[in-house]
């Protein structure tokens, strides 16, 4: 393929290309660096990070923040916490939308419109945070981990894109496994989900780092202090300058050290970033789906 | 509304005769019927069984009463939303900035996601996706910090810059002016790196040989872009923009709220904040149900709207 | 099933039956709660086995249940504790959906008279406590004003936690006053030339015009303590039989115009109408100004700043300092005063239905304001956390034990009381500290509305609140002249302030 394209390679593609590649490279460096400055300034001092307003390397180098992180139980225990419900939760929540988007993305299917309706109402109308919780708590899953995973099991903007990627899957490819006697559920499960690895992947992320995000379910879900996530504390450290919480301070509340603070939203968001890379292979292998009308 | 949109298929269907119909339901589709449940099953669950929330916008609720004891008050906050004098700014406020979105920061990552689908280096194009994805991590309290470090009257790197370019010191951060602007500019740093990915996703399906096909038909670099490249990504683009017009009248509240201050309020108030500053804090649910429910009607209308030209425009697309 | 449209009915009604079954198992949660006002939750007539706290936490360790502190407390009361820590965020809204489940806590920390609370209180959620106060051995020992401030127009809803009275100072830079051979600043005219010297006289002698005299961030606070020392009411005055707000009195005009003097001279930050206040201390610390209004916490905080920079050991050097009230310029001291608490303990009437299990509850609390209880909850356990000297002084350990504990805050169920050990006050800053604050509590001016609950405030305050605030800023920063301060105080009176006015004015006089 790119022996195609250098063969082709016109004059003003060549500076197109080149314009591209500047133009994409500013925009990652301007992008990237507020986050290089999160990093730089949890391995700072106190007094250099009052005194830089910006700097990429810290002229004294400390460990402090991450010692203190790393030697306090409740701290690697949320972490692994975090990591667990994230994990499982996003396999649940590709679950319980891919096997409602299928067949939703069925012209043929009874009721359809009626569901999507459905979805598209509760899209723009919700009852509430109390009256969720009070259905949550009636469920008896408070104080459980499927507390923090099924109340949003289903992204309803999320299942609609889902399930228009799925009206454009080859028609063809699911007639003929149909013919050798698969019956839906194993087309699904055997042909469309191995080739809709970009959407997997793409959704995956998204529902990743949604649960991994997340701080209003913990908050309102769990009472045991030791199945607490990483979101909770990370409020904890950044309460300060939240708006929400203005006003609302105790005048005795002394807050948390600045390296410390982002020290914490360095152990708090770094994990769930590298999920992208890890996950950008798959985005090139979805050739099959959707011919393209030209 | 239900109603309505089960019996239209089946009107077409009336020709069938039963048996068929049986047969398609419950022999054909049996397994897509049993694939739906789970999903079906969330939705009465989670979403629908707590909707009955919804009424505590007629009422004035107390959490210790619960929703049944608390006394109603029909359409008190309605009329006390909209009869507000404040009520035309803040819907004025609220739409300036979403079609301000919708117009400048909705197409940024679509444009993004054209300019990486160009790059063949494949390291790079990794490298540059996952450095422009990382500011949706970083909160606003973070991002809006660093608007003041380069922003400030007092020694900003951007207002130093514009000074000795343009000769004039702008407080952007105070003239009411710049508030829009600001606003979008903060939105498009930080969501538009994580916007590609939705288009990258859908430009993941096109296969290599139509590309090669178009250069051995001898066609430029546009005319590749505009004959494959979006034609590929259009219905998610469409599909999006619908999505989109649902939340018209959600700005967000935690970046307006940081960019307010006292000397741009008449230009900043929209109703995220003002629900906040009356409802939330004050702990009336009530209200801020009864604005929210005008802003899903709102949504809602939109939604249809948009979906219906679209449709007009191209049948295949639309949200059904 | 004779038609399409039949089948589409059915599993239409089917789908309804289920979402009503659903809906009515949620219903059933609140239904609950209305009735377990009188009936049992679980048959719980006798007496309360575990006393269950709901209360917020500061820490970014989650402190885990029954833990070595928390068994200190049971032990030390004879009482089973279950504490349920709620991060401070979003605290307000875990309030009110716990108050709305079926399973209230006995005691609630309340961190405020917030709405939530408010309703509540008033649909009886929680025990009304003044007649029963008087009772017990140290529960009894409250500060009267305090009690009053926290309660609701009179009704003890909770024991206040108590806090410092006087918190509000001046912070100078101290080598800035040294550079420049100044005195700490004592009256408004000795804060005006200090102002003044650090803007045009070089205070950091960089040869550079390059500072300013005072910072002000985008949280005004400063300005209100400011028009207090100018002699302005504290948010609500009573003048001439009447309640009235502080904005309307000559003081208050008085200290806005100094504040647009010191600003239209160049004296104060240029940024002040969008500098974050999370860069507050940064700005002094960096030397673009020298001088700010606030508390001495924050006066702690940038002298440990310069400690960190300097790495200095000695407690006698100190690198800002502190002045505490400063004195109008006709030399009258009238101090900024906070309420006095910081919320309160509230008791559920849901789960504490008889007076026999009030008086258990109560006399649990009781016994946590009692010196000893005071200090197991406020400094710990004694030979774990911290010891005593010869002289009664406490002495913090600082054993990898006691740093563990630190952060289980049990200090947040502590309400008020005598007897608690004090630290050896090591250092010049703390020593002023302390000597100011118990200097300036006799010329404390107390907001005039601390205990009233105004229904009007409740629904309308914070626009209100934000015509003023607005105007103030507006004003000083010179985008609006007198005239519209004033048409922006009449937007006030007819946007509800003149509302808020009488019905403060009938709360006061009914309460006292």
């Amino acid at each position: 393929m790119s022996d195609m394209h250098k063969l082709h390679n016109t004059k003003p593609g060549k500076v197109f290309d080149f314009i591209n590649i500047i133009f994409l490279g500013i925009a990652a460096i301007i992008t990237l660096l507020p986050f290089v400055y999160v990093v730089a300034g949890s391995f700072a001092t106190e007094s250099e990070l009052a005194r830089r307003a910006f700097f990429v390397f810290p002229e004294t180098f400390t460990l402090e923040a991450y010692r203190y992180i790393f030697t306090s139980e409740a701290f690697i225990r949320s972490i692994i916490v975090t990591i667990g419900v994230t994990a499982v939760g996003t396999l649940v929540q590709l679950f319980f939308t891919f096997t409602l988007a299928y067949p939703l993305a069925k012209r043929q299917l009874r009721g359809r419109k009626l569901l999507i309706n459905m979805v598209v109402f509760a899209m723009l109308f919700s009852g509430g945070m109390i009256p969720t919780f009070l259905v949550v708590q009636a469920l008896g899953l408070v104080d459980s981990y499927w507390a923090l995973m099924l109340p949003n099991a289903i992204n309803p903007f999320n299942l609609i894109i889902i399930k228009n990627f799925f009206q454009n899957f080859s028609v063809e490819l699911e007639e003929s496994a149909k013919i050798d006697g698969a019956t839906e559920i194993g087309i699904f499960w055997r042909i469309v989900l191995p080739l809709s690895k970009p959407i997997l992947a793409t959704f995956a992320l998204f529902y990743a780092v949604g649960i991994w995000n997340d701080f209003m379910s913990p908050l309102l879900y769990l009472n045991d202090s030791s199945k607490w996530t990483l979101q909770l504390l990370l409020r904890q450290v950044t309460i300060s300058s939240d708006p929400n919480a203005l006003g609302s301070l105790d005048p005795d509340y002394i807050p948390p050290a600045e390296g410390m603070k982002l020290a914490i939203i360095v152990i708090a968001t770094l994990p769930i970033m590298t999920i992208y890379p890890f996950l950008q292979k798959h985005f090139a292998k979805g050739l099959l789906i959707g011919s393209v009308k030209g | 509304m239900k109603a309505i949109t089960l019996r239209k298929p089946e009107k077409n269907a009336d020709k069938k005769s039963l048996a068929e119909i049986v047969k398609i339901m419950w022999v054909r589709d049996k397994w897509l019927y049993c694939l739906l449940i789970p999903g079906v099953l969330y939705f009465l669950i989670f979403r629908y069984a707590p909707m009955y929330g919804v009424i505590i916008a007629f009422k004035n609720y107390v959490p210790f009463l619960g929703i049944q004891a608390s006394p109603w008050v029909g359409l008190d906050h309605f009329t006390s939303f909209f009869s507000s004098p404040d009520f035309l700014r803040l819907l004025g406020n609220t739409l300036w900035l979403s079609f301000l979105g919708i117009a400048v920061a909705f197409p940024a990552p679509i444009f993004l996601a054209i300019l990486l689908n160009e790059i063949r280096f494949s390291v790079y194009k990794k490298l540059v996706q996952t450095c422009i994805y990382v500011p949706h991590f970083l909160s606003w309290t973070i991002v809006i910090g660093l608007t003041h470090v380069l922003f400030s009257i007092n020694g900003g790197a951007v207002v130093d810059l514009v000074e000795t370019i343009f000769g004039v010191r702008i407080n952007f951060l105070a003239e009411p002016q710049w508030f829009r602007p600001m606003i979008i500019l903060q939105g498009i740093w930080k969501g538009t790196g994580w916007g590609t990915i939705i288009f990258l996703a859908a430009l993941a399906n096109v296969s290599p040989e139509q590309y090669e096909a178009a250069i051995v038909d001898g066609a430029g670099r546009f005319r590749r872009i505009w004959h494959i490249t979006l034609p590929a990504i259009r219905p998610t683009v469409v599909i999006m923009l619908i999505l989109t017009m649902g939340s018209v009248l959600n700005t967000g509240f935690d970046q307006i709220f940081l960019m307010t201050n006292s000397l741009n309020r008449s230009v900043a108030d929209v109703f995220d904040t003002y629900v906040y500053n009356v409802g939330i804090t004050r702990g009336s649910y009530s209200y801020s149900t009864a604005v929210g429910l005008f802003k899903s009607l709102v949504g809602i209308i939109l939604i249809l709207t948009t979906d219906f030209i679209a449709k007009k425009v191209d049948k295949e697309s639309g949200l059904f | 099933m004779d038609s399409l449209r039949k089948r589409g009915v059915y599993s239409l009604a089917g789908l309804f039956l289920l979402f009503v079954l659903v809906a009515c198992g949620g219903n059933d949660g609140t239904a609950t709660n209305d009735s377990s006002g009188e009936g049992g939750e679980s048959g719980e007539t006798t007496l309360i086995n575990e006393i269950t706290i709901m209360a917020p936490t500061f820490e970014t360790t989650a402190p885990p249940a029954d833990n070595e502190w928390e068994q200190a407390v049971e032990a030390f009361t004879g009482r089973q504790l279950t504490i349920n820590w709620v991060p401070n965020v979003s605290y307000e809204d875990r309030m009110n959906v716990t108050l709305a489940s079926t399973d209230i806590p006995h005691v609630m920390v309340i961190q405020g008279k917030t709405p939530g609370f408010l309703n509540s209180a008033e649909a009886g959620a929680f025990w009304e406590l003044s007649d029963y106060l008087d009772d017990y051995e140290y529960l009894s020992q409250y500060n009267e004003d305090i009690l009053r401030n926290a309660s609701v127009n009179g009704n003890v809803y909770g024991l206040y936690r108590g806090r410092d009275i006087m918190r509000s100072t001046a912070i100078v830079r101290k080598d800035w006053l040294d550079n420049l051979g100044l005195d700490v600043p004592e009256t408004i005219d000795d804060l005006y030339e200090v102002l003044q010297a650090f803007t045009h006289d070089d205070p950091d002698g960089n040869g550079a015009d390059d500072t300013v005299g005072l910072i002000i961030p985008t949280w005004y606070g400063s300005l209100d303590t400011l028009s207090i020392w100018f002699g302005a009411p504290n948010v609500w005055g009573y003048e001439n039989g009447e309640v009235v707000p502080a904005f309307t009195t000559d003081a208050y005009k008085a200290s806005l115009e100094f504040v647009k003097k010191i600003v239209d001279e160049g004296l104060v930050n240029p940024d002040f109408t969008t500098l974050s206040p999370d860069d507050w201390n940064n700005a002094m610390f960096n030397g673009q100004g020298g001088v700010i209004i606030d508390t001495y916490s924050r006066a702690m905080q940038i002298n440990n700043l310069f400690v960190d920079e300097t790495g200095s050991t000695d407690p006698e050097e100190h690198f800002v300092e502190i002045t505490g009230t400063i004195r109008s310029s006709d030399g009258e001291e009238y101090g900024q005063p906070t309420d006095g608490y910081s919320g309160f303990l509230a008791i559920s009437k849901t789960s504490v239905q008889t007076e026999e299990e009030l008086h258990e509850v109560l006399a649990f609390l009781d016994q946590l304001s009692s010196a000893d209880g005071l200090n197991l909850l406020n400094h710990g356990i004694e030979g774990v956390n911290y010891e005593l000297d010869d002289e009664g002084y406490l002495i913090p350990l600082e054993t990898p034990e006691a740093a563990a504990l630190k952060p289980y805050e049990m200090g947040q169920i502590s309400t008020y009381g005598e007897g608690m050990h004090t630290m050896r006050q090591d250092g010049a800053l703390p020593q002023k500290r302390y000597q100011l604050m118990e200097d300036n509590e006799a010329h404390a001016v107390y907001n005039a509305a601390a205990p009233l609950v105004s229904e009007v405030y409740t629904t309308r305050g914070t626009q209100l609140d934000d015509i003023i605030a607005d105007a103030r800023i507006q004003y000083v920063a010179g985008h609006i002249d007198e005239a519209g301060w004033d048409s922006a105080i009449d937007l006030w009176y007819s946007s509800g302030g003149q509302e808020l006015i009488d019905e403060l004015n009938e709360l006061y006089t009914e309460m006292n």
